[in-house]
């Protein structure tokens, strides 16, 4: 072994060494670091760009999220058009698995990058996406979508692929 | 380990009614508390549940006669979530956000655990490229964890300027991570069939601006902790384990290579594309801590070497299987294990062909090496109770899953 001590000035010497360089940290919230394009945080409507959103309320998200925090409530009308009362969403119980978003057949939600959720009520964690709007007709199928749509993974290939009877009836969640 | 109040509360356990002698926690019972002929009496420590150097929420009861230990039990379940139980009613492809929360420190290898089981039910063929993937994120992931460690091993033994350095490189490491699967630590990115999405190129910027860092960066590690008298001082021959409890114990992971067996799931039992990769397996025979500290250190070494093996020889292909959106395994039941940065990771999986598992075993290395670092606490200073307890590297999200 070395002469004793020769460690401990080592050690000193890295410290003075990054003493010399700039800051690895940003401050924030005045700085905020760019998120990476997948980051998966707070789940959100995709809008076209006349602001009309895409989702068809076949409850396909509903039934794959691990944690039953979607719950969408509709109204099928006599001429069985589907009206979206409430898309219901937990943003605390979240855990931004993005289960839901593969799910999605129609590619009408997608993972924010909204990461500050601190909100002031309990009551304001229980948020509606949509409110009391017609659901999008079954003929806007991803296919003529526009084109800015993000790239598909085969997992959401698959799910376009399986025939309806393929997917489950609506699971009663096991917790209640 | 007394395990009992898992399942009962721990004032039933008593033999006197809890009202005439307040809580008293069953473990203590067994603890002589007594007075010698020398009148000393012996001092009951509770160290933790939140104490800074149990990673997690561990409690450890310590019997001391002065400074030395005599007797020491850890008590576990304070992070208890039911994962096993919860896996039951999870569908296939989800349950990878449960493994996550297993080992929260490598969600990798959690997933990867639990998707190659799933595959080996299904005998599913996994393309190339996503075992290769599988291999990049699970190393990359074992450096970050193995960082960790060795942030938090260098509080234990009382430096503190080296975790800040430790946590700088594993901030690179986890915005690689975010880049490619969406997040930093709770992944849900490896899955039955494959890996969810492929590798971003900004991502493979960073890994080779990551990889042209990070070998001063090791040697800096190496300097600062490694190479400092009294932290060599404090660690050697300390907490010895040796070969015969280690094995009696099923020790596994860089706990049982410190110790002198050669044992890595990743050489013998080869999984994804381990098979096609070129690394070694560090070892050493003393033992102690300081062994246990150059394995991890040595280990790290070899994964910055696989993954810049991955980088460069990356498959074409597809990163993802053609698989049902909703997998139905037939009825069958497999085992299979990764060797996750703590030592052999098991799943045992069996399925009854509905879309759910019947059953999912989850074997935490972290609980083996906690059940023989308590037995080899007694007779050790308190001092060193801390140390040996991190040198083990024990993740309490992995024990009480
Ligand atoms: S991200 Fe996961 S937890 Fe959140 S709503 Fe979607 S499926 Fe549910
Ligand atoms: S279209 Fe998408 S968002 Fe709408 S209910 Fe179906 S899966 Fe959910």
């Amino acid at each position: 072994m070395s002469v004793w001590g020769t460690g401990i000035l080592n050690g000193m010497r890295i410290s003075f060494r990054n003493l010399l360089r700039g800051p690895i940290t940003v401050k924030y919230p005045h700085e905020k670091v760019e998120l990476p394009e997948r980051s998966r945080w707070a789940v959100e409507i995709v809008r076209d760009e006349d602001g009309s959103h895409r989702c068809t309320a076949c409850l396909a998200c509903e039934r794959a999220c691990p944690d039953y925090i979607i719950r969408i409530d509709v109204t099928t009308g006599e001429d069985r058009s589907k009206h979206i009362d409430r898309w219901g969403y937990q943003i605390g119980a979240c855990m931004m698995c993005g289960l839901c978003v593969e799910a999605c057949p129609f590619d009408a939600i997608r993972m924010g990058h909204d990461y500050e959720l601190a909100r002031f009520r309990p009551e304001e964690l229980d948020v509606a996406l949509l409110t009391d709007t017609p659901a999008a007709g079954p003929k806007r199928k991803a296919a003529d979508t526009p084109a800015d749509r993000p790239e598909r993974t085969p997992v959401q290939e698959a799910a376009q692929a399986a025939p309806e009877s393929e997917q489950d009836a609506p699971r009663e969640p096991e917790h209640d | 380990m007394d395990p009992r109040h898992l399942v009962e509360h721990a004032g039933w356990l008593t033999d006197t009614p809890p009202t005439d002698v307040g809580f008293v926690p069953a473990s203590l019972r067994r603890a002589p508390m007594g007075v010698d002929a020398l009148d000393t009496e012996r001092l009951i420590v509770n160290m933790g549940p939140q104490h800074p150097s149990t990673h997690g929420v561990l409690r450890v009861l310590l019997e001391l006669d002065g400074e030395e230990v005599v007797a020491a039990e850890s008590v576990i379940g304070y992070l208890h979530r039911g994962i096993e139980k919860l896996a039951e009613h999870r569908r296939y492809n989800a349950v990878g956000t449960l493994m996550d929360r297993g080992d929260y420190v490598s969600g990798i290898h959690n997933e990867l655990a639990f998707a190659l089981a799933a595959e080996a039910i299904m005998e599913i063929e996994v393309p190339r490229r996503a075992q290769w993937l599988r291999v990049l994120m699970a190393e990359l992931n074992r450096i970050a964890s193995h960082l960790v460690w060795y942030g938090t091993f260098g509080l234990d033994t009382g430096a503190m300027g080296q975790f800040l350095y430790a946590v700088r490189d594993r901030e690179a490491l986890l915005d690689i991570l975010e880049d490619v699967t969406g997040q930093r630590m709770m992944f849900n990115y490896v899955r039955p069939g494959g890996v969810v999405a492929d590798i971003t190129p900004t991502a493979v910027e960073k890994i080779h601006a990551f990889l042209s860092t990070i070998d001063t960066h090791l040697d800096e590690h190496d300097q600062l902790l490694g190479g400092n008298e009294i932290f060599q001082g404090r660690v050697r021959g300390v907490g010895t384990i040796d070969l015969e409890t280690a094995i009696a114990f099923g020790l596994t992971g860089a706990n049982l290579r410190a110790s002198g067996l050669g044992f890595d799931v990743r050489k013998d039992r080869p999984y994804a594309a381990y098979d096609e990769m070129d690394f070694a397996v560090p070892m050493s025979s003393d033992g102690d801590c300081l062994a246990r500290y150059l394995v991890r250190m040595g280990e790290m070494r070899e994964a910055v070497r696989i993954v810049r093996q991955c980088i460069e020889g990356l498959p074409e292909g597809e990163f993802m299987a053609k698989v049902p959106k909703v997998l139905r395994p037939p009825v069958g039941e497999a085992y299979a294990a990764v060797e996750s940065p703590r030592g052999e990771l098991g799943v045992h999986l069996v399925s009854d062909g509905s879309d759910t598992p019947y059953r999912m075993r989850y074997r935490p290395p972290a609980l083996y090496a906690l059940q023989a670092a308590e037995a080899i606490l007694p007779g050790t200073l308190l001092a060193d109770a801390v140390v040996i307890l991190g040198s083990v590297d024990v993740v309490l999200g992995e024990i009480d899953r």
